[in-house]
């Protein structure tokens, strides 16, 4: 098996894609393509053969899931609400956020025996008075406070993952390996 | 109301040419392996009852299904599988015949994927089930179908994976997790969710089994892996390790050596389905395994004949496609001859056309009135020559 492959990694654009080019940079990695990238989506880390590519977090997966892309940096929270077939290797720690239930601050969300509606994205729905509750990424909490919103549940704790196809784990398992292991030692 | 008369079904494509060819080619390839093994073809129905697919040691989850109702309102599917309808059969009009009983399919399956996943709903898929023959002699066996099979695909790159069902169970059964624990542990083994993984296991402090799950998780590779998993195994564990890498030995021995590769990280998605060494294939540029099988001795069972039986299936779509990448679509032979004939000459040429097929060249009319066109259509479809008939001429005009 040839340990230096050429290997595609699909990062989802925005936070998680700052937070992993930091972290290929502390690699090590050549990363003045990734930083001056322009419009292009498919981007080069000279003497490393490696690619990196610039998607949707739900494109993350379908890349990787059909082997377009090797290995994919996307949130918990995508992985939750897509499902799909492939590794799911590394929890790199950063990209971390709560998956939270809030409502109006002061509301008895569980009192009662009524029907709740609850939408998925803040701030608006709770205090347009179409929904009770809202489930969603919280990171600062600023937005909910500032619109007199509260937490009051945790769904699930959410961070940034490393995905791998399940073939390309098999195919060019030495390098994903190695990848896999200096991310998580520069972590 | 919208019109929906220029599409296909998402997750459904029309094939053409080449696309054909290439698909066919691979489905005669197959066919050819199967019957020089003295395995007997059998098709079954496009449409089953619900119930051939919700058996106590395998069930399809009613997302993945394709349903309707007959006329009395019973639930129906399309097909989502070919070994379950087979396993039917050997309850019901091969009861009685002689074991083992060694059958091929080759027949398209559907399965309703998540919305814009880019997976076919439909596809061609081909294989064999061995069923009743010895446990050791029918894995080799069927094993080494495979292999020939995958051999056969010529990809650039390929490895034929193989697993055992049965380290799963046995390392997890002592952990005493109640049922939707165990669920969850074996959905972090199979997909190598090591972080969960680790997390639920560190419950169980040093405890051996736990520590074993954890790492044959992770092992995969080469002959090196079976070394690896003696340091972590516990003894009652050994038999079936022992058992895999004679298998891994064999394969090795059968021209496989560099192309099989093993993982112990495998498990059935529930308890009940494969009872034993599994397997599965891949190929380079196609992102998911093209063949997958392995032993299940409980299914038939539920259908009222206790067997074992063993099998694998193709998605021939998918080496189709990776054959279509590498050939550059060349698959389907340009004619040697076009014939163009004026009014006057038309069951001359069909006389003439039907000369040269006898002769084992492949020849076709130019159905077109007007001589240019013919030429320009002959070139289009990469003949050779254009023999031309007219009252007053009878030629070959050679085509560049």
């Amino acid at each position: 098996m040839n340990g230096n492959k050429a290997i595609r990694i699909a990062l989802t654009k925005g936070r998680l894609e700052k937070d992993t080019v930091g972290l290929f940079e502390k690699m090590g990695f050549d990363v003045t393509e990734l930083k001056e990238k322009g419009r292009r989506l498919i981007l080069n880390i000279p003497g490393e053969n490696m690619e990196v590519v610039l998607a949707k977090a739900a494109d993350v997966i379908t890349y990787v899931e059909l082997g377009a892309c090797d290995i994919g940096v996307v949130g918990k929270d995508t992985i939750l609400e897509h499902g799909g077939k492939y590794f799911e290797v590394a929890d790199l720690g950063f990209g971390r956020c709560r998956f939270a239930l809030a409502t109006k601050k002061g509301l008895d969300f569980y009192g009662g025996v009524g029907v709740k509606t609850v939408a998925t994205k803040y701030p608006k729905a709770p205090l347009l008075k179409i929904a009770d509750g809202i489930v969603d990424i919280v990171e600062t909490g600023t937005t909910l406070k500032e619109n007199g919103l509260a937490v009051i549940e945790d769904v699930v704790p959410i961070s940034a993952r490393l995905i791998v196809n399940t073939v390309s784990m098999k195919l060019k398992k030495e390098r994903i390996e190695q990848l896999t292991d200096l991310m998580l030692s520069q972590l | 109301m919208k019109k929906y008369d220029l599409l296909t079904p998402e997750g459904t494509r029309d094939l053409i040419f080449d696309e054909c060819a290439a698909l066919r080619s691979v489905g005669e390839k197959l066919r050819q392996i199967y019957t020089s093994h003295g395995y007997s073809e059998v098709i079954t129905p496009g449409l089953e009852f619900f119930d051939v697919f919700n058996n106590k040691s395998r069930h399809y989850s009613q997302e993945v299904l394709y349903k309707l109702t007959d006329g009395k309102g019973r639930i129906m599917v399309l097909r989502p599988d070919s070994t379950m309808p087979i396993a039917r059969l050997m309850g019901t009009r091969l009861r009685t015949a002689t074991l083992p009983l060694k059958l091929f399919y080759n027949q398209t399956i559907y399965r309703a994927n998540p919305k814009e996943s880019g997976r076919d709903d439909e596809f061609f898929q081909s294989g064999v089930e061995l069923i009743g023959g010895d446990v050791m002699r029918s894995d080799m066996e069927v094993l080494s179908i495979a292999a020939e099979v995958m051999q056969s695909f010529d990809a650039a790159e390929q490895r034929f994976e193989i697993g055992d069902s049965g380290f799963f169970p046995l390392l997890s059964s002592k952990l005493g997790l109640k049922e939707q624990e165990l669920d969850d542990l074996r959905e972090y083994f199979i997909s190598k969710n090591y972080p969960a993984l680790d997390e639920m296991l560190s419950r169980f402090g040093g405890n051996t089994d736990a520590e074993a799950l954890a790492k044959m998780s992770r092992l995969f590779g080469g002959k090196e892996v079976f070394a690896e998993a003696r340091k972590v195994l516990p003894e009652g564990a050994k038999p079936i390790l022992d058992r895999l890498e004679k298998v891994f030995d064999s394969l090795c021995g059968l021209g496989m050596s560099g192309e099989v590769t093993v993982d112990l990280g495998f498990a059935g998605k529930t308890e009940d389905y494969y009872t034993g060494i599994v397997f599965k294939g891949y190929i380079e540029g196609y992102g998911m395994p093209v063949l997958t099988g392995g032993r299940y001795d409980r299914l038939i069972a539920d259908f009222g004949v206790d067997t074992p039986a063993t099998g694998f299936a193709v998605n021939e779509n998918a080496v189709a496609d990776a054959l279509l990448k590498r050939s550059g679509g060349m698959l389907t032979p340009a004619p040697d001859v076009v014939i163009w004939a004026d009014d006057d000459n038309i069951v001359n040429a069909i006389k003439y056309c039907r000369e040269l097929i006898s002769k084992g060249l492949t020849a076709e009319y130019a159905d077109l009135a007007d001589r240019d066109a013919a030429r320009e259509y002959a070139k289009t479809r990469g003949a050779k020559t254009l023999r031309v008939m007219t009252t007053t001429d009878n030629m070959e005009e050679p085509l560049e």
